[in-house]
């Protein structure tokens, strides 16, 4: 498996301070884009503590390689293990803002979006919670490996509202979870089996608020490198007026190597195989 | 001019821009927000228009008006507010004409509707809201090719379907990969994708090389075993 990666920060045109932070982390293949919210710098917090909650905790439980029972809550059991230290990490990071919003003053009300990517060799966990997305692209289609937690795209999903008027909604920004606003959170979480040449993109609202899905795709499909591809991102969303911070994290998956192998290396299987069963065979009938 | 946004369950029910100098609020019909509920009182607030603030009273309702989750009789409202009255949110909208909000990037400003709390002084009023929701569906693969699987559950977001024992379904066979597909749990639904091995993987008489969407009723087929892909609804324990 080859990983090539490269993530980028832009404070945008219009906004005075960077709340946004991401995480490139190639030794675990921890991929984290968050985008804070709260006055006074607590934005900023909030998103940093996110991601070095998440990290730091994941790398412990990875590390020491820590039961599911022992983990921040109760695990979910449609998960992987790994699935499941993301998910308890989540939590964890949300505790952690939302007990520091609650003690003091100057961090009263902030709070934080997460979108996570984990890519280990047969596995890709991807989780969020609020509206920094994740997509990925796969045999030139894009798709959306994330949930917006918003009021729109909860009327979209329940058939009350269409794509197109959310859009537009004068409530688009308004979120129904995030990390710091309550006591507990549930974060959405997938699971995928990695493919050769998949296209993963983490990114904050800045981008997805001028940048449109068929526009993400077109520019996905046409670049080299991941570097390549994060600037002209950010470069579109400067054009455009970049009235938010932009963040994006792109990792591009090359060699996955999908079992299917050389030809002489099936043959070998399967002639190995045959052993095993006449192996089987032989025993059976030798009793 | 502001607009108030009626919403209920996280669900908007109407918007209402503030065109007048004062919107009462309350279960009789000649309230310009009319909120026909029992928690509610027949006039239960109002809001006025004072220069170029918005000022909002409690009209000594029964249940009480809450701003932000601080019980209030009177207080200015500041964009992106939420005001509950009884089970239902009215979240206070400032737009770019009003000068207090200083610039008019002011909507693109995330902000989080505190769904939790208002729920927790909901119950302490014992009128908590009941939360209908969706009956949550979960996927099943039935066989049809005479084996003895049956049915089997996708409680996993990513079923792996091969030969290795770790296999969420374990299939026999000569050719099968260790893990020949896979079928995962995406926001677009169910995806079964093909993962390695020399048996073929067909949906609905198609060869599939990388993935595939599947809907109800779609025929799978990986070397002699064939099965149905299906959603039901999720048994909730208890009901």
């Amino acid at each position: 498996m080859h990983l090539r990666t490269s993530g980028i920060s832009d404070i945008g045109l219009q906004r005075e301070g960077n709340e946004d932070s991401l995480l490139v982390e190639d030794s675990l293949g921890l991929y984290i884009v968050a985008d804070g919210m709260g006055g006074h710098l607590a934005g900023e917090v909030a998103s940093k503590v996110a991601v070095e909650m998440i990290n730091k905790s994941y790398r412990k439980w990875l590390m020491s390689e820590t039961p599911e029972d022992e983990l921040f809550g109760y695990p979910d059991r449609s998960l992987s293990r790994p699935g499941n230290y993301i998910l308890s990490s989540i939590r964890l990071a949300n505790r952690v803002i939302y007990e520091m919003a609650v003690v003091y003053d100057q961090y009263h009300g902030m709070g934080t979006t997460v979108s996570i990517v984990l890519v280990t060799s047969g596995l890709v966990v991807a989780a969020n919670v609020g509206d920094s997305r994740i997509y990925m692209v796969r045999d030139g289609r894009l798709e959306r490996l994330s949930k917006d937690h918003t009021i729109v795209s909860e009327q979209v999903e329940m058939g009350v509202m269409s794509a197109e008027e959310a859009a537009v909604s004068p409530l688009k920004h308004i979120l129904t979870r995030n990390l710091g606003s309550a006591e507990n959170v549930d974060a959405e979480i997938f699971e995928i089996e990695p493919s050769n040449k998949d296209r993963l993109i983490l990114c904050s609202d800045g981008l997805t608020d001028l940048v449109s899905d068929e526009e993400i795709l077109a520019v996905t499909k046409k670049a080299e490198d991941p570097e390549n591809l994060c600037q002209k991102f950010v470069q579109l969303a400067r054009s455009r007026g970049a009235h938010d911070n932009t963040t994006v994290v792109s990792v591009f998956l090359d060699d996955m190597g999908k079992r299917r192998g050389s030809p002489i290396k099936k043959i070998g299987m399967l002639f190995a195989d045959l052993v095993i069963s006449l192996q089987k065979f032989t025993k059976k009938s030798g009793k | 001019m502001a607009t108030l946004i009626l919403m209920f369950n996280k669900q908007v029910i109407k918007e209402y821009p503030l065109l007048k100098d004062s919107v009462s609020i309350g279960r009789q019909h000649d309230n310009t927000v009319v909120i026909d509920n029992l928690a509610v009182s027949g006039y239960h607030a109002r809001i006025d228009m004072a220069g170029s603030a918005y000022i909002l009273t409690d009209l000594q309702s029964t249940n009480g008006t809450f701003v932000n989750d601080e019980k209030i009789v009177s207080q200015k409202l500041a964009h992106g507010d939420n005001i509950a009255i009884g089970k239902h949110v009215l979240l206070f909208l400032a737009t770019e004409k009003v000068k207090e909000t200083g610039k008019k990037a002011s909507l693109n400003k995330t902000m989080v509707l505190d769904t939790m709390k208002q729920r927790k002084l909901l119950a302490k009023q014992q009128t908590a809201p009941s939360t209908p929701t969706a009956p949550e569906k979960v996927g099943v693969v039935s066989f049809i090719d005479g084996s003895d699987l049956g049915e089997i559950e996708l409680n996993k977001k990513l079923t792996k379907i091969g030969k290795a024992d770790s296999s969420e379904i374990k299939l026999a066979g000569m050719l099968m990969g260790a893990t020949a597909a896979t079928i995962s749990r995406r926001p677009s639904g169910y995806v079964i994708s093909f993962a390695g091995g020399m048996t073929k993987l067909k949906v609905n008489g198609q060869i599939v090389k990388e993935s595939a969407p599947l809907h109800d009723f779609d025929t799978i087929e990986l070397g002699s075993y064939r099965f149905q892909f299906y959603q039901k609804e999720k048994e909730v324990p208890g009901s």
